[in-house]
């Protein structure tokens, strides 16, 4: 809930505060306005009143002047006046006032006071001077405001007028309190609004963050159902992606233990049976009356089993390293490997007065030479074990525009299509007596396999029981057309 | 003569069952694969089949039902160690299951123990001019019934079910008088002695050295 409330906190205070601030600008500015026009007026009405008293009493001749009172002056000019909107009041020099009257406009709040007005223009007049010489001042009268303008003749007399702008500031007042009510009702509304968009927004994000927590509580299947196009939406869809892309990852994880335990599994069983055999025919040996030539079938089973462990762990040995050593790649002439491996076959396979064929075009493979050789020995010997005495074992090898092709055939039992699946598998064997008997651990092919893998190339069984086998292997020429095998 | 069928495709393994279990006086035969137990049990009368689980063809599982319709017991060989293995054996019917690698005088305790229960050692036991009745526990000398106590009973009856096979004497102690062998105490060889005496075997029960004894018996 926190980002609701953040951003409900954080959009309507700011909404508020620029709303208020603008419409307080406004409201002053206009009252500046008003209040600024309503002094220029006053002012111009001042030095019209001023006008005309110097004019009718420059009119005057000395003689009169002496004999009139600016109240005469006054009220000579003053019917050919308008209305007048202010209060006159005429100051002599020293303060005295010449000539007041009342206008025609109540100002409030001055009749409830009795006695003692106060001169308002006192203050002014000392500030005026010959070049200075009209100003103005806003006086707070009991609940109401003036503003009088007074303004200094030439020859010493002070001009003021008073007129009530209580209004003014009353519109304001009302203006500000309008908007006071304006702004809340809106601040009400769009509050209100706001935070409904918010919930609706984030009762997306509570259903995403419960379904993240029933994944992580094992629910691999949970996925969100949001269906909005926006943000929190596309958030969920890529939940789901990123969901479905685990949980094939687990599948993969799961799927390495599997064989990890499978593999260990069929280890221990090939380590157990000849362990068995050699414990027990030597605990024979040692605790049974035997004859002499019983005494030597057991030391041989001891012997035989023990060369089977042999064999087995230098299987398992080069199937480790295979992965972990230093491979080193580099552009093998086929011809000369393929004719090395033949000498290696060569003596086993004449023991058995098996043939080998090896036919070869000129090529090149990318790949590492010491696992090459020891790929195909494995698949000759293979061949070679399978082959029927007087039978031949087939290495041909085709080159291609980006790769190498090669391919082991022999003419043996071959293997049934049930199985043919499985005879990568480490410790798997077709004919487990007389792989044994051979010394055989069954993890020629999974050496093979890893070997492929590592060159990054293709292959291939074919088998038709009682035919025999025939393994093809496909290579790249160069590091990045590894494993091209021909469309 | 108490037939045993040996079903199992290491030959080694086979090879090492049959040596030990026919010098311990029973018939053995071998069979490599399941179709040749199922086949093998139709021709022939068999007391008990020792049945490896993991077999190429029909499986372990396969025979051990075929056998239990021909009321032979079993005792399967396991490798994998899984409890599931011997569990699901067990649970068809197999009487015991023992898991490699064993050792052979396990084994033939075992064996032992399967045929006494199916009542398959009700036969009189016979060799050399010595005849034993375990029903009655009677024993008899060239036709003379001979005196021996019930320890040296088991004990003849030990050395008889392990012949040819010597005997530690910690397992003699433990399994004629129960209990743990002191390292200590003449009992056994005590024990050994009479028993020789009063059935004329002193040159067939050999003392072995640092082990124990052996009773020999040519088959």
């Amino acid at each position: 809930m926190r980002l609701s409330w953040k951003l409900f906190f954080t959009t309507i205070p700011v909404f508020v505060i620029f709303f208020t601030l603008f419409g307080c600008w406004i409201v002053e500015d206009s009252f500046q306005s008003s209040l600024n026009q309503e002094a220029e007026q006053c002012v111009i009405e001042n030095q019209m009143f001023q006008n005309s008293y110097e004019l009718t009493w420059n009119g005057l001749t000395e003689e009169q002047q002496e004999q009139t009172t600016a109240k005469m002056v006054v009220e000579s000019f003053s019917r050919r006046q308008g209305s007048k909107k202010g209060k006159y009041r005429i100051y002599g020099e020293d303060g005295t006032v010449l000539y007041e009257d009342s206008p025609q406009t109540e100002i409030s709040g001055s009749e409830n006071r009795g006695g003692s007005e106060e001169i308002p223009g006192t203050e002014l007049m000392g500030l005026l001077d010959q070049e200075n010489n009209v100003g103005y001042e806003i006086v707070s009268r009991g609940s109401g405001r003036q503003l009088t303008v007074v303004s200094r003749s030439s020859f010493g007399i002070y001009f003021e007028i008073t007129r009530d702008i209580t209004d003014l500031f009353r519109n304001r007042d009302i203006l500000y309190s309008r908007y006071r009510t304006g702004i809340f009702l809106v601040t009400v509304l769009a509050g209100g609004v706001m935070l409904l968009v918010i919930m609706l927004a984030m009762r997306n994000t509570g259903r995403l963050s419960r379904t993240v927590r029933r994944y992580a509580q094992g629910d691999y299947s949970a996925r969100a159902r949001i269906r909005s196009r926006d943000e929190i939406g596309r958030l969920a869809e890529d939940f789901n992606w990123m969901a479905g892309a685990m949980n094939r990852q687990m599948e993969q994880l799961k799927d390495q233990v599997r064989r990890q335990e499978a593999f260990t599994a069929a280890f221990a069983h090939e380590l157990k049976t000849p362990l068995t055999s050699i414990i027990g025919y030597a605990d024979t040996i040692r605790l049974v009356e035997l004859t002499r030539e019983e005494t030597d079938q057991c030391a041989g089973y001891i012997s035989s089993q023990g060369k089977r462990l042999q064999s087995l762990s230098y299987k398992l040995l080069e199937l480790a390293m295979a992965d972990k050593q230093e491979i080193d790649f580099h552009p093998i002439a086929v011809s000369q490997l393929l004719e090395e491996v033949g000498r290696i076959l060569l003596p086993s396979l004449k023991k058995k007065k098996v043939r080998l064929e090896l036919a070869l075009e000129e090529g090149v493979i990318w790949g590492d030479r010491e696992l090459l050789v020891s790929l195909f020995v494995n698949l000759g010997d293979n061949a070679g074990k399978a082959a029927p005495s007087g039978s031949s074992v087939r290495i041909e090898g085709q080159a291609f525009e980006n790769g190498y092709r090669v391919f082991v055939e022999d003419h043996g039992r071959g293997v049934l299509p049930e199985e043919l699946p499985r005879i990568t598998e480490a410790f798997y064997m077709t004919d487990k007596s007389r792989s044994r008997k051979e010394g055989g651990a069954g993890l020629g092919l999974a050496l093979c396999r890893k070997i492929v893998e590592l060159h990054g190339a293709f292959w291939k069984f074919e088998s038709e029981p009682g035919e025999g086998l025939r393994v093809t292997v496909w290579f790249g020429k160069t590091p990045d057309k590894r494993g091209g095998r021909p469309a | 003569m108490i037939r045993i069928l040996i079903v199992e495709d290491e030959e080694a393994i086979a090879n090492l069952i049959r040596m030990n279990l026919g010098k311990a006086g029973y018939q053995c035969e071998t069979v490599f694969d399941g179709e040749g137990a199922a086949n093998r049990i139709l021709e022939e009368r068999f007391d008990l089949m020792l049945l490896d689980i993991m077999l190429p063809g029909l499986s372990g599982y396969e025979v051990l039902e075929y056998a239990k319709t021909m009321d032979i017991p079993v005792i399967f060989l396991t490798a994998m160690g899984e409890t599931a293995q011997k569990v699901k054996g067990l649970r068809m019917g197999a009487e015991d299951y023992i898991a490699k690698p064993f050792d052979i005088g396990e084994l033939l305790a075992r064996v032992e123990a399967v045929l006494r229960r199916c009542r398959k050692t009700q036969e009189k036991i016979r060799f050399l001019d010595i005849e034993i009745d375990p029903d009655s526990r009677v024993v008899t000398k060239g036709g003379q019934e001979a005196e021996l106590t019930p320890k040296e009973y088991d004990l003849l009856l030990l050395f008889v079910r392990n012949r040819n096979r010597a005997l530690y004497r910690e397992t003699i102690y433990e399994n004629v008088w129960g209990g743990e062998y002191s390292g200590t105490g003449r009992t056994v060889d005590l024990h050994v002695q009479r028993l020789k005496k009063k059935l004329g075997l002193e040159e067939h029960i050999a003392a072995i050295y640092k082990v124990g004894y052996r009773l020999v018996i040519p088959s």
